[in-house]
């Protein structure tokens, strides 16, 4: 679908209508390689070169209240202590196990979700307004909200407490100050924001079933379940391919609902390992470890990274070779 | 029919006759409801603690709808008038300037999403017409966005806080910081925009067929005459819908916003987050005033685009 | 003068080469049609006249000028799409004044010359409404009158009747024809489809993997085909083609096979004896009812004006005769065959070259 072929090669300089050409192509060059030198070159700027900078730094000995011009080269040594530390690990794998439990969540609520708005008749309009709200609110206002409603003399509180007294209990739970709460509390937050997501990604994914194919299916005698199994099922692949990749990349960067709610506490054990770092550089003021640090969590994330992406790829590429095959000549 | 999302699947029209009260559509609804009532209460809860005085704020059992419904709240923060009892020291010294806040998101988001809209549509248009960066690049420039902005938000830290200033002062004379500047925000939320903004005006640049431009170049249009009269108006409908989008972002934006800027600059959500931490007594009433502010233009936005957001996540799952 | 003359073009994507060199002479105000197979280059070369793609290496002159390098813009052509390439967003109107307003045009001579061009192609009441709201015949139309409207000598069409069905398609042909007497520029139109070349054209240009199998006159094309690929792609139903040798015999030249001897016309080159050839003849030169050969019917396609008779002979070789459509004939039934030798082609087996 590109226009790649269609331009100017160029060809030797010679008087009248080459010239001409010359001075079209020079157009072309300019949109060619402008926008994309341009872009690149804000990417380089503003991300490449500070991170090349930060490898720098992940080798220096430094604290920040001490100037620049005082630090030193140390090897290693920073990236020892990183990989040494408890803390860093312990966060890591935190963000791991909320992500995998959110994620999980909002993949079955938001298919869920979806598959009911599509069947549904009335109200869609209004179904689909509500649903994608939450993913429009700003994370941090969410995270506000989440913190009031799990005051221990909060509406949640409120309304568990016929469940709450009934079996003997205090109904004014203290949410937030019992780790496993605070992370019970922290994953709530999240699915409430991005179930929209998927249910956005998987309501799209409905809307573009090809009626024809059910019909089929359903003239040659398959019942409900078949249908959804063997048809239905496997065309929305792309759709939850999609979504597991989407969701999984945002959800392990969590960081605003823990700076709202808990600050990584009690203790620490709802600290991300997002905001592990943050504490790291900015409450701490270890930069250079802070950037030991950043430099490790970017080399193991880059491998999830590149792995969505090669799988939106080859996701998109299938698609395409779908929609060849149906039929439009060249 | 592809795009269409309020279109209800065939078999559920054909069973619309059919029983009303069918146990599977009750169900549904059921279902469907329940979980709007779970979406909507945080909202909810928000929306009327801020019209309640601080003697309702945190009180057992918690008051569903204000009794004496007030709009103080909304008049301490719109006036820098906030005195209560335990609000700590540098607090009062430096009034919790809404206004200030709003000025600072208004202008980093308005300027960092146009200037990612332009850079990016010109670019997006380079890689549908003539094939720029190769064929995978479409699916790469989405890997900055995909990087966890921690690990963005300490070497930009660093550039802007003490590199920039050592290299400027080496090579000027003059410590320019870009810390706590509106400008180096902007400059970090372009960055972070155009993986989105290339991402969807892609999708909508190639839905202009270039026969149509190769019937305007045939006639004698030279490329810009081209991109002006026929793709741009084509496209503009994209355009907003793009821009909206990150503007959206851009203005929930908080980490990075939280790292680069103290005190001088403050985008809404930093300020949010300031209030919960200076504070010693929560501020409840002011606090879900300020959400309510930052939260009613972007819900207001989004629901314009909803349609289309569609389209932008589908990722070629859509058939044409 | 709208002469257009194509030398020595070549066209190389990368490692693939969709032209392989072509020469051509289009006369002044003819209308030429150049057809072939999908991935032919009969695009990619129609692309090339126009100017959209530039060619790895020819010439190409229109009138007296040579417009190899030069913008498209500035060859005075008109071109239609397949896809039609209508502006969506501006009205019939602006559609059909665009090439007018792009030379910058004064305001009245865009009116009048527009209005002009929408009453020949009968869409003065479209003017106002945009492309989508027109019927297909009436987009067509369209984009013929914003073609037009600019006065080109030379009219490029990349198969512009492909997307449309059937009677609309037959419609636009004739409209295309009249279109062009009246006009008289020269028209430079690509297609698939051979009935379409048949009928339109002043003279066909076959072009197979990048180069010219054969350039003439409609009825010379299918009277004397080239080369057996032409003498296949024209010609409904496809002709019958048969492998086998020629013989020298005291009656002639004869075409021998397993299954069959086919007395050969004198006018046959006596050099063919003992040659491999494939042997076509067309299913209305498949007489039946006569001659010392027999097959049996397999299947019956009544047109109307005549019978389509698919049947096989030998061992199992299939063969199609046009016939009478008053003869009724069933499956299964036997019949006797023979063809009209003044009628048949001769190709050499492998390089599929005419012989005869």
């Amino acid at each position: 679908m590109t226009d790649a072929t269609l331009n100017g090669t160029g060809g030797p300089a010679r008087q009248g209508p080459r010239m001409r050409l010359r001075a079209w192509l020079g157009q072309e060059r300019v949109f060619r390689w402008i926008p994309f030198v341009l872009v690149e070159g804000v990417f380089l700027l503003v991300i490449i070169i500070p991170f090349l900078l930060t490898i720098y730094i992940s080798f220096l000995r430094w604290r920040a209240n001490r100037p620049f011009e005082q630090a030193y080269l140390s090897g290693f040594r920073n990236y020892e202590q990183v990989l040494t530390n408890e803390g860093f690990w312990l966060s890591l794998g935190r963000t791991f196990y909320f992500a995998g439990a959110a994620v999980t969540f909002e993949l079955i609520v938001g298919f869920l979700l979806a598959m009911a708005v599509h069947r549904v008749v009335r109200g869609r309009r209004i179904y689909i307004t509500l649903f994608l709200i939450p993913m429009m609110l700003v994370p941090v206002v969410a995270g506000y909200n989440f913190s009031m409603i799990y005051l221990d003399s909060g509406p949640l509180n409120q309304l568990l407490s016929p469940i709450t007294t009934a079996l003997g209990f205090d109904p004014r739970i203290r949410w937030l100050s019992d780790p496993t709460a605070a992370q019970l509390a922290i994953i709530f937050a999240d699915i409430w924001q991005w179930t929209s997501l998927t249910f956005l990604i998987f309501l799209s994914g409905f809307s573009a079933l090809p009626p024809q194919l059910i019909n089929a299916a359903r003239i040659m005698g398959a019942n409900r379940r078949q249908i959804f199994f063997w048809v239905e099922l496997p065309l929305l692949k792309p759709a939850i391919v999609i979504a597991i990749v989407i969701r999984s990349m945002e959800a392990l960067k969590m960081f605003d609902p823990i700076v709202m709610l808990t600050f990584g506490g009690p203790g620490t054990s709802t600290q991300t390992i997002a905001h592990y770092l943050w504490e790291q550089v900015w409450m701490f003021n270890k930069f250079s470890f802070g950037a030991a640090a950043s430099v490790l969590v970017l080399i193991m994330f880059s491998v999830l990274i590149f792995t969505g992406i090669w799988l939106l790829i080859r996701q998109s590429d299938q698609v395409e070779n779908q929609q060849l095959n149906t039929g439009s000549d060249r | 029919m592809t795009d269409d999302i309020y279109k209800p699947s065939a078999d559920a029209v054909a069973k619309r006759h059919k029983a009303r009260f069918d146990k599977r559509v009750i169900v549904r609804h059921a279902f469907l409801i329940a979980w709007a009532l779970v979406v909507m209460f945080p909202i909810y809860w928000m929306l009327q603690t801020s019209f309640k005085d601080s003697g309702e704020w945190v009180t057992w059992p918690p008051h569903w709808v204000p009794h004496e419904p007030t709009l103080k709240n909304y008049e301490q923060i719109f006036t820098f008038n906030v005195q209560q009892a335990g609000v700590a020291r540098d607090a009062t010294e430096q009034p919790f300037n809404i206004w200030g806040s709003l000025a600072d998101s208004l202008i980093i988001c308005t300027f960092s999403s146009l200037i990612a809209l332009l850079l990016g549509t010109f670019l997006a248009y380079s890689i549908s017409r003539f094939n720029v960066g190769g064929k995978r690049f479409r699916h790469s420039v989405l890997m900055i966005r995909m990087i966890p902005p921690i690990v963005i938000a300490i070497p930009v830290l660093m550039y802007f806080a003490v590199i920039i200033p050592f290299a400027t002062e080496s090579v000027f004379g003059t410590r320019i910081s870009l810390f706590d500047t509106r400008i180096g925000v902007i400059m970090l939320y372009i960055a972070i925009s155009l993986p989105f903004v290339i991402w969807m005006m892609l999708a909508f640049i190639d839905e202009v067929p270039y026969t149509v431009e190769h019937a305007a170049r045939i006639m004698g249009a030279s490329r810009m005459y081209t991109i002006r009269k026929i793709v741009l108006p084509l496209v503009a409908s994209g355009m907003v819908v793009t821009f909206l989008f990150i503007f959206i972002l851009n203005w929930a934006e908080f980490l990075l916003a939280l790292t680069l800027t103290h005190p001088d600059v403050s985008t809404l959500p930093v300020l949010l987050n300031k209030f919960q931490s200076a504070s010693e007594g929560r501020l409840y009433g002011p606090q879900a005033a300020i959400g309510t502010v930052i939260t009613i233009p972007v819900v207001i936005m989004g629901i314009l685009i909803q349609k289309h957001l569609v389209k932008g996540f589908s990722f070629g799952m859509m058939r044409r | 003068m709208a002469r257009i003359v194509l030398k020595d073009l070549v066209k190389e994507f990368g490692l693939f080469r969709a032209v392989k060199g072509i020469n051509l002479d289009i006369q002044d105000g003819e209308f030429l049609i150049m057809v072939g197979p999908s991935g032919c280059g009969k695009t990619t070369t129609l692309n090339m006249i126009s100017g959209l793609v530039p060619p790895t290496s020819g010439s190409i002159t229109i009138g007296d000028k040579d417009v190899t390098f030069m913008e498209p813009g500035e060859r005075g052509l008109g071109m239609m799409f397949q896809d039609l390439a209508l502006f969506p967003h501006m009205t019939v109107f602006e559609n059909v004044a665009f090439g007018l307003r792009v030379k910058d045009t004064p305001e009245s001579e865009i009116k009048e010359r527009v209005h002009k061009a929408a009453d020949a192609m009968h869409i003065t009441p479209l003017l106002s409404k945009r492309p989508g709201q027109c019927s297909g015949g009436e987009a067509q139309r369209v984009a013929l009158a914003r073609t037009l409207v600019t006065n080109p000598e030379v009219y490029l069409m990349d198969e512009p009747l492909s997307s449309l069905d059937a009677k609309l398609r037959i419609d636009m042909r004739t409209e295309l024809k009249g279109l062009h007497k009246r006009l008289k520029g020269t028209f430079v139109y690509v297609t698939h489809d051979q009935a379409e070349a048949m009928t339109m054209a002043d003279r066909i240009v076959v072009i197979n993997g990048g180069r010219i199998e054969q350039l003439g006159e409609p009825l010379e094309i299918y009277r004397k085909p080239a080369t057996r690929f032409v003498a296949g792609f024209f010609g409904m139903p496809t002709m019958n083609f048969l492998e086998g040798e020629v013989a020298a015999a005291d009656g002639g030249p004869l075409f021998t096979n397993a299954a069959i001897r086919v007395p050969l016309d004198a006018t046959t080159p006596a050099s063919l004896a003992g040659r491999k050839v494939v042997l076509g003849v067309r299913s209305e030169h498949v007489e039946t009812g006569t001659g010392t050969n027999s097959g049996e019917v397999r299947l019956i396609e009544p047109l109307g004006d005549a019978s389509l008779v698919f049947f096989e002979f030998g061992d199992a070789t299939r063969l199609v005769a046009k016939v009478d459509p008053d003869l009724e004939f069933k499956s299964n039934d036997k019949l006797t065959f023979e063809f009209d030798p003044g009628n048949c082609h001769l190709f050499d087996t492998e390089s599929g070259v005419r012989l005869n």
